[in-house]
């Protein structure tokens, strides 16, 4: 049979349907936007006003700035406490990558598990959707609600770096680095959590152990900001554009695992 | 309409299904009845092209099942599931919408209200899914097989914990699907329902036992004695015969020595008797 959009879509409304009528999927995606924006706004804004100490005078944060103009331009046009300021809005913004992935973990668990729990797997699989659209549809919805809340959660980045921030700040940040970021490194890396999610629910016995294998996922990006923070490295619009590239060909085989595990058969047998 | 021949199917080591062959016509109700674990859901499993045989063949209204044919042959089977598996957060109307749409079916919206109506849950149509009784729940999830009006329906344990009230109504709805010309395959641990409902029933137990019209499986196996209830005694008397042919003499010996005879019957054996012999007493 030929692939079917109409089959996807049918599925990936009915999952939507669920999903908004399902706190417990969403909750844990919506805490991690703010998770990912409290230290942040913690460091930029709320410390300096309660020490009355800017991010220029505590010293590390500006030498830190100093040396990062090279990887990140957008900074070179600022001084003083706005490129320090803008220096650590862009550090922060790798932490919003954990939404997407985050989210997509959370959501697509749910997707894919709450047809487990409800005992609507076979009946589903009874119908003439393919194992290709099924991986379609399980994605698809996930990928869209995610997505959303990343965005979402960069709007109120932005809005913060605006509205708290010293002048020029705000053009600094919004610029083609975090465009990168989560425009195409973001959608890619919410992919990759996405197809790894699926991939593991459909192997795995237990769900719990599924979640917390894909959970791993968490850990690079974790790494790569502890790694900034400690000035160990800087990533700049070029390490993301390699970064994406490397996410793009990870999906590309994630994909093609996906298509092979994601039978009939064997989500039936272990999906109990 | 559903052709199984030499159906085998393992998992590992273990044998769930062998050599399994029975056939199911238009208009007709076949029951498999089973122990727990003799292989019953497989073979609907296999049946609704969820899990491919090990060893075998499938023919489901003329398509000769496969992997490039599945897709077409579950077009063809409604399957009622052991568990309703009815989205519970969603209306009764978004779970049957979203299967129609998935079956592909012309004019979903008027489709859905027909099927809810054939199975007389119209009424509750707005209703979330998880709000609904068992047996309700269990009518909803029969108007989902009929829903692309399959020619075969695969029915896994329809009425599976539930009342005696809406029992009745499942099977009565079933006999209608005969009506309408199915092949209608039902699984069961229920004998009676299986006597009341079938055509024809199979005895599974990893193997097909016996397979025949429930009046000739209990045929086959008469107990061998003849029940004799004699005028001004409390107790009937058991004979023991090799035939049916032996009664004549039986009663001509019985009058020709004063015996008054008020009934005599030979001792067929229920369905249960039947059962118990082929899949053993401990099942």
């Amino acid at each position: 049979m030929t692939f079917s959009w109409s089959r996807v879509a049918a599925l990936a409304r009915k999952d939507a349907a669920e999903l908004i009528r399902n706190p417990g999927a969403i909750i844990p995606a919506v805490l991690m936007v703010f998770g990912s924006l409290f230290p942040a706004f913690l460091i930029l804004v709320i410390t300096p006003r309660l020490t009355g100490e800017t991010l220029e005078e505590s010293g590390a944060f500006a030498e830190g700035a100093a040396a990062a103009v090279g990887l990140i331009p957008e900074l070179a046009g600022l001084s003083g406490n706005a490129r320090a300021q803008g220096f650590m809005f862009h550090q922060f913004s790798l932490l919003l990558l954990l939404v997407p992935v985050v989210g997509a973990l959370s959501l697509a668990t749910h997707a894919v598990i709450g047809e487990r729990q409800s005992k609507a797997l076979e009946p589903l699989l009874s119908t003439p959707i393919s194992t290709v659209e099924l991986l379609a549809a399980k994605t698809l919805t996930p990928f869209a609600f995610a997505l959303t809340l990343t965005w979402m959660a960069v709007a109120i980045y932005l809005l913060g770096a605006a509205v708290f921030a010293e002048p020029g700040v705000f053009t600094s940040v919004a610029g083609v680095r975090l465009l990168v970021m989560f425009v195409i490194l973001g959608p890619l890396v919410e992919l990759a959590a996405l197809l790894v999610s699926v991939i593991v629910s459909s192997r795995a016995t237990d769900p719990r152990s599924a979640q917390q294998i894909s959970a791993l996922l968490i850990l690079p990006i974790t790494g790569v900001f502890v790694a900034q923070l400690m000035g160990v490295v800087t990533v700049g619009t070029g390490g993301m554009l390699v970064a994406a590239l490397g996410c793009l060909v990870v999906n590309g085989a994630l994909l093609w695992v996906g298509v092979r595990v994601f039978q009939r058969a064997s989500i039936l047998m272990r999906w109990r | 309409m559903v052709i199984a021949e030499q159906l085998t199917r393992t998992f590992g080591n273990h044998v769930a299904v062998r050599d399994v062959t029975f056939s199911v016509k238009a208009g007709e109700i076949v029951t498999l009845l089973g122990p727990n674990g003799a292989g019953k859901t497989t073979t609907m499993r296999m049946l609704a092209g969820l899990i491919p045989p090990s060893a075998g063949r499938i023919r489901i209204n003329q398509i000769e099942l496969s992997d490039a044919t599945a897709g077409l042959a579950r077009n063809a089977v409604g399957l009622l599931t052991e568990a309703p598996g009815l989205w519970e957060r969603l209306s009764v109307r978004t779970n049957l919408l979203t299967y129609a749409r998935l079956q592909g079916v012309e004019n979903p919206e008027q489709r859905v209200a027909d099927a809810l109506s054939l199975v007389d849950v119209a009424d509750r149509d707005s209703d979330t899914a998880g709000t609904l009784s068992k047996g309700l729940k269990q009518r909803v999830a029969i108007a989902r097989a009929l829903l692309h009006t399959p020619p075969v329906l695969l029915l896994d344990e329809p009425t599976s914990g539930l009342d005696p009230a809406s029992a009745r109504q499942v099977r009565d709805l079933i006999r209608a699907m005969r009506l309408d010309g199915r092949a209608v395959l039902v699984s069961t641990h229920n004998l009676a329902e299986a006597e009341e409902l079938s055509d024809r029933i199979g005895i599974l137990k990893t193997q097909l036992l016996a397979l025949d019209t429930p009046a000739a499986l209990r045929g086959t196996k008469d107990s061998g004695r003849v029940v004799i209830e004699l005028e001004g005694t409390a107790e009937p008397l058991e004979i023991a015969i090799a035939d049916l042919s032996e009664i004549p003499g039986i009663v001509a010996r019985l009058v020709g020595g004063g015996a008054r005879i008020i009934r005599i019957t030979p001792d067929r054996r229920s369905l249960e008797d039947v059962y118990l012999d082929l899949v053993g007493v401990d099942q």
